[in-house]
């Protein structure tokens, strides 16, 4: 179904506020909306809220053969896909243009960046490997559902344990989590994404993290995925009015300082929850 | 029979309604509710509405057993909703599930305890959003009926997983249309009776095949859907909706007799500015 574009009178209202340096959330042109995370019971399961836009996202690991042209990697596979939850005019089987924007983006921040180590996903050479499932459900889209997932994907890796193996000879021993505590993913770097977006009137500087109305109201997105070693992993501008190489270079340096502030955030958040877990070490 | 249940509203901003529920300590499914809207011109039906409704598993793409639990729930809700208000609409329920259906941790669900809990949970979705007119709440439990010692019958609610207990005959999911209106002494019970709409009751070994289910899973229902009014009346009179804690399940659980004078206060303020957005 399709929406409703927004009215003329809510574009006119939108420009004329931005064009004073005013955002209608009041929010600073660079500024975004808070961000929550709530995690699961289960380890691995965590719900990112950015504003009222919000996602859901699980980790599960299935130990599989692996496919013989690489033998000695785990593999990940990431399931995206939204349903009318996120918003009515989303139809199940017909992937609109923001879903296949968001299953893009987020293979090329989580896979193809390489963000898991997939050699040590191997737990026997050519004949086991943990195969990891990334799925992530978009429960609401009030704006920028790319960052949002992209942000509750990456949380949810660092959330999630995997099961102990030992390998004897032939033999693998998978080792419950009660009796021995699983083990983290080893990570290479965690990149997190930042939406902008800008408008036909180029005057208007570009916002960061926009919410509905200025999300349906731009001129053109560009998404920077870095991490907070001020590693780029992706830039992707796909059309929209063209930008000056000032312009984008300011926007990779807001990036970098906002990749720093939301790294410090999510391992606060991540040390608070495993604080909250029942640990025994034996 | 103590249930342990968690039930809360949701604010999903694209939606017209939502709600979590949980047979337990934690929300086993989310499920959102946009309707009255429009409906495509396939899908449109000339005197009453229509209802979509689509599961979706936590891990996986849905598959045939999603679109199994979703033909199933639509016939539940057709029996809620007034289908004859609203022609040439649609209703659309998405049904999410927060926990892995399959798994082998000790949290397995089996079928009857996830179809139960999935009906609750479009119910309170019903609820939350208001714009549908319905003709009650349906409340759903689950039962297995269990061969003691001394061969006699006793019904147990919501039990674990039946194939293992080598005592359990016969399993099954009821679904209670609760409409009548409450009691004006809180010491009068309440006279109608709550018809069952749905059921799977199914024998799980031959030879013990009666027709006889018991009271318990009504008085559960009647229980469940106690609990549900007084989510709903939190949320009318106090203007804040933070999630029924377990605490306090236990004491509705005690006052589950005297649901009108029991007014359950929560001390949770931190969800304030959630739901005032709405």
């Amino acid at each position: 179904m399709r929406p409703p574009s927004p009215s003329i009178p809510e574009k006119e209202f939108l420009f004329s506020a931005l064009k004073q340096g005013l955002r209608l959330d009041s929010r600073d042109f660079l500024e975004t909306r808070p961000v929550t995370l709530n995690f699961g019971p289960e380890l691995g399961w965590v719900e990112c809220s950015l504003g009222k836009t919000r996602v859901l996202c699980q980790v599960d690991a299935k130990m599989v053969k692996p496919p013989p042209e690489r033998p000695f990697e785990g593999f990940i596979t990431i399931h995206s896909e939204l349903s009318p939850m996120a918003s009515s005019e989303y139809e199940l089987g017909r992937p609109s243009e923001e879903e296949v924007t968001i299953t893009r983006m987020l293979d090329k921040v989580i896979r193809r960046s390489d963000v898991v180590d997939k050699e040590s996903l191997c737990i026997q050479a050519a004949q086991r490997v943990w195969h990891l499932r990334i799925n992530v459900h978009c429960l609401a889209d009030s704006g920028n559902l790319l960052d949002c997932a992209c942000l509750a994907s990456l949380v949810a890796l660092k959330h999630f344990r995997k099961p102990d193996v030992e390998v004897i000879g032939e033999e693998v021993i998978v080792h419950p989590p009660t009796s021995r505590a699983p083990l983290p993913l080893s990570l290479h770097h965690t990149p997190y994404c930042f939406t902008f977006a800008f408008f036909f009137d180029t005057s208007i500087p570009p916002v960061l993290d926009p919410n509905l109305l200025e999300q349906r109201l731009n001129g053109g997105l560009i998404s920077i995925a870095l991490n907070s070693q001020r590693e780029l992993c992706v830039v992707q501008k796909s059309g929209g009015v063209p930008l000056e190489p000032a312009d984008v270079l300011n926007i990779v340096n807001v990036a970098v300082q906002k990749a720093k502030d939301l790294d410090a955030f999510v391992e606060a958040r991540l040390r608070e929850d495993w604080a909250g877990r029942k640990v025994e070490v034996r | 029979m103590s249930l342990s249940l968690s039930l809360s509203f949701d604010a999903l901003s694209r939606v017209d309604g939502s709600a979590r529920f949980g047979f337990g300590l934690y929300p086993q499914f989310l499920t959102s509710l946009s309707g009255p809207i429009e409906v495509r011109l396939a899908a449109e039906q000339p005197s009453q509405t229509t209802i979509e409704v689509n599961v979706r598993p936590l891990t996986n793409v849905p598959g045939t057993e999603s679109k199994k639990f979703g033909v199933i729930l639509k016939e539940v809700m057709q029996r809620q909703v007034i289908m004859e208000a609203n022609p040439r609409t649609l209703i659309q329920f998405v049904v999410q599930a927060l926990v892995p259906l399959r798994s082998n941790s000790k949290h397995t669900l089996n079928s009857d305890e996830i179809m139960a809990a999935m009906i609750n949970c479009c119910t309170l979705s019903l609820l939350n959003a208001g714009s549908v007119p319905m003709r009650g709440v349906i409340c759903a439990v689950s039962v297995a009926r269990v061969i003691q010692v001394d061969k006699a019958f006793k019904y147990v609610v919501q039990p674990g997983d039946p194939n293992q207990a080598s005592s359990c005959v016969a399993v099954g999911c009821f679904a209670f249309l609760f409409s009548e209106p409450e009691p004006k002494l809180s010491s009068e019970p309440s006279s109608a009776s709550s018809p069952c709409v749905w059921t799977n009751w199914r024998f799980l070994r031959p030879g013990h095949a009666d027709s006889s289910s018991g009271d318990e899973s009504e008085t559960a229902a009647r229980k469940i859907w106690e609990r549900m009014k007084m989510l709903v009346e939190e949320r009318e009179n106090l203007k804040t909706a933070p999630a029924l804690s377990l605490k306090n399940a236990s004491s509705s659980r005690s006052k589950a007799n005297e649901a009108n004078d029991a007014m359950v206060v929560e001390n949770e303020d931190e969800d304030d500015d959630v739901k005032m957005e709405i």
